[in-house]
């Protein structure tokens, strides 16, 4: 028999943590099922707890310990930018800045949605435990919890806390973007392909040409008379 | 058996029910092919670059009215307003003997990045209703603004109120800085020049923060009842319809959405009076002509509270609001909608029509 302490006996991470989300799963159903534990205190209810040990248990960091290096930890193996390739390096060590930014971020914004999965979940155990006639149907008790589910969104999506999480989420990848286009600007002109630079310029020249070839535009200046006047 | 058990064998008949429902819609749906979208016969009467102005073939006696002219949103395809035969606002219109223009502004690209809000507005519009009044012989035209449509109709009636005899505004946003408008106060913390400082905004970016309004609904609930309709051949096409247009997002040239985030949502320029186009300041207090304001009580992306205000910004003494009972796009495609829209629209312009 395997000693379970030994590293062969132990149970793999993984299958505890699957274990803990099912055996989470299996009490929030009976709690459904069962009116005595409808009036049981409210659900402490790690269901999300245990979704997460068990995306954790996969190597799939879901938290934001699980993205908790700083740049300067990730950078700390570079050498400070020198030479001529300078500037392209400096702009390498900013994007990877930027995708720790976003990481951190992400996970942050996934957390938001955690709580926000909690918070339905706890309004469709309350809801269900006042309406029985929810649990007479699957397709009913599914349009509840995508009603609670919208409910807990729409409250957390209206906060300042979401907007500027949201927006910080996208301002980083537009820099991202702009950082990467840096590069690719710089590798179009080494292999003499029309870079984004030179393509603007010629849009430009082309507007101007348009502006100077089109009649000047006519415009009327005096609004009607509002009726009765 | 114990109600868990009870409630488990419940749950497991309902869902090879389902199981039996969903068999059958995915096999319809694998058989329906590409849809079809657009139901009225129309005509390219003008073009420039992308933006081609349509006339659509009437299906009705004239009612002697001047010619509609239908702007529609930048930000999605036009083709919604003619989804289908029954389910078209435009076909209704042509029913009720309208003369009936659109303008569809194409899918913008790297060559439009540089093109700035004032040249959509000032420009291409403006160049549509001239081309409008001069091939029909007339002074002035009626405008139907659409979402962000009728935002810029706004802006060029106050403009250019000559050439407009009757404006109307449907699901159009006003006040932008409102506590329900859910995209209004997203947008308010994005760095917009670092957004656009790569190009033009991509269509499915925009796709991303519409589902982001309403998650569940929008990315489960729908395809679940999708399932329930059990290969339902005639509803699955309208489903597919509507989803084809809904992922139909054209790119937005960079500068002109930079310049309409931030003068509309970010700084809500429009009714502060500070908007300036063309090099012109744009106060609404110019939009004397007759307007009609018509707003969808459920709207998700433009509430009623970004459309109300309307009437108190503008010049006009004849301003009429109408709510109806629907949603954002149910506006263009419900019954609800059909049935009362455009025969509001057609009676409100003829109680409008012009003396000459």
């Amino acid at each position: 028999m395997n000693d379970p302490n030994t590293r062969f006996g132990a149970e793999p991470t993984f299958l505890k943590a699957w274990d803990d989300y099912a055996t989470a799963c299996q009490t929030l159903f009976e709690r459904f099922g069962d009116p005595a534990a409808k009036r049981a205190a409210p659900l402490p209810l790690p269901f999300f707890g245990a979704w997460q040990d068990f995306a954790k248990s996969l190597g799939m960091p879901s938290d934001a310990a699980g993205a908790s290096a700083t740049p300067q930890e990730m950078l700390a193996g570079f050498l400070p930018s020198l030479g001529v390739s300078r500037e392209y390096q400096e702009i390498a060590q900013r994007m990877l800045e930027l995708g720790a930014r976003f990481q951190r971020h992400c996970a942050e914004f996934m957390q938001q949605g955690v709580d926000i999965g909690q918070q339905a979940m706890e309004a469709i155990q309350k809801q269900s435990a006042n309406d029985a006639s929810l649990l007479s149907s699957t397709s009913a008790y599914y349009d509840a919890w995508i009603d609670c589910a919208e409910q807990a969104y729409a409250q957390a999506a209206h906060s300042d806390q979401f907007a500027v999480l949201l927006a910080e989420l996208c301002n980083i990848m537009s820099a991202f973007k702009v950082e990467r286009g840096k590069l690719l600007e710089a590798l179009a002109r080494q292999l003499d392909w029309p870079s984004r630079a030179e393509v603007d310029s010629l849009h430009h020249q082309v507007r101007d040409l348009m502006a100077a070839a089109r009649p000047a535009r006519p415009r009327s200046r005096k609004p009607r008379k509002p009726a009765g006047q | 058996m114990t109600a868990a058990a009870d409630l488990f064998a419940r749950f497991l008949q309902d869902a090879e029910a389902m199981r039996e429902q969903s068999r059958a819609a995915l096999r319809a749906l694998r058989e329906l092919g590409e849809v079809k979208v657009g139901a009225s016969e129309k005509t390219c009467v003008y073009a420039e670059h992308k933006v081609q102005l349509y006339r659509y073939v009437p299906l009705a006696r004239s009612a002697k009215l001047p010619p509609l002219l239908i702007c529609y949103a930048m930000v999605n395809r036009p083709y919604m307003l003619d989804l289908q035969p029954d389910r078209s606002l435009i076909r209704e219109l042509l029913f009720l003997g309208l003369d009936v223009y659109l303008i569809d502004w194409g899918y913008p690209d790297g060559a439009d990045r540089f093109t700035p809000l004032d040249e959509y507005i000032c420009g291409y519009l403006g160049r549509c209703v001239e081309f409008i009044l001069k091939s029909n012989g007339i002074s002035a035209l009626n405008l139907l603004g659409v979402c962000q449509g009728g935002t810029m109709s706004l802006c060029y009636t106050a403009l250019e109120p000559q050439g407009v005899a009757n404006l109307i505004t449907m699901v159009s946003p006003v006040d932008f800085k409102t506590p329900e408008n859910l995209l209004s106060k997203w947008a308010q913390h994005i760095d917009i020049d670092l957004l656009t400082q790569s190009g033009n905004v991509s269509g499915e970016f925009l796709n991303l923060v519409y589902l982001a309004l309403m998650p569940f609904r929008l990315t489960q609930q729908k395809y679940v009842n999708l399932l329930q309709l059990q290969g339902d051949r005639a509803q699955l096409e309208n489903f597919m319809r509507m989803e084809k247009w809904i992922f139909d997002s054209p790119d937005q040239p960079a500068r002109a959405f930079r310049e309409f985030v931030q003068w509309f949502f970010q700084e809500n320029r429009l009714v502060q009076g500070a908007l300036v186009l063309d090099a012109r300041p744009v106060s609404l207090k110019n939009v004397t002509c007759p307007v009609l304001n018509i707003y969808a009580a459920n709207d998700h992306l433009v509430p009623p509270s970004a459309s109300i205000p309307l009437g108190a910004h503008i010049g006009s003494e004849d301003y009429v609001a109408l709510q109806v009972d629907v949603g954002h796009i149910g506006m263009y495609v419900s019954g609800k909608a059909r049935k009362s829209v455009p025969a509001t629209i057609a009676r409100w312009l003829g109680e409008r029509r012009p003396l000459n």
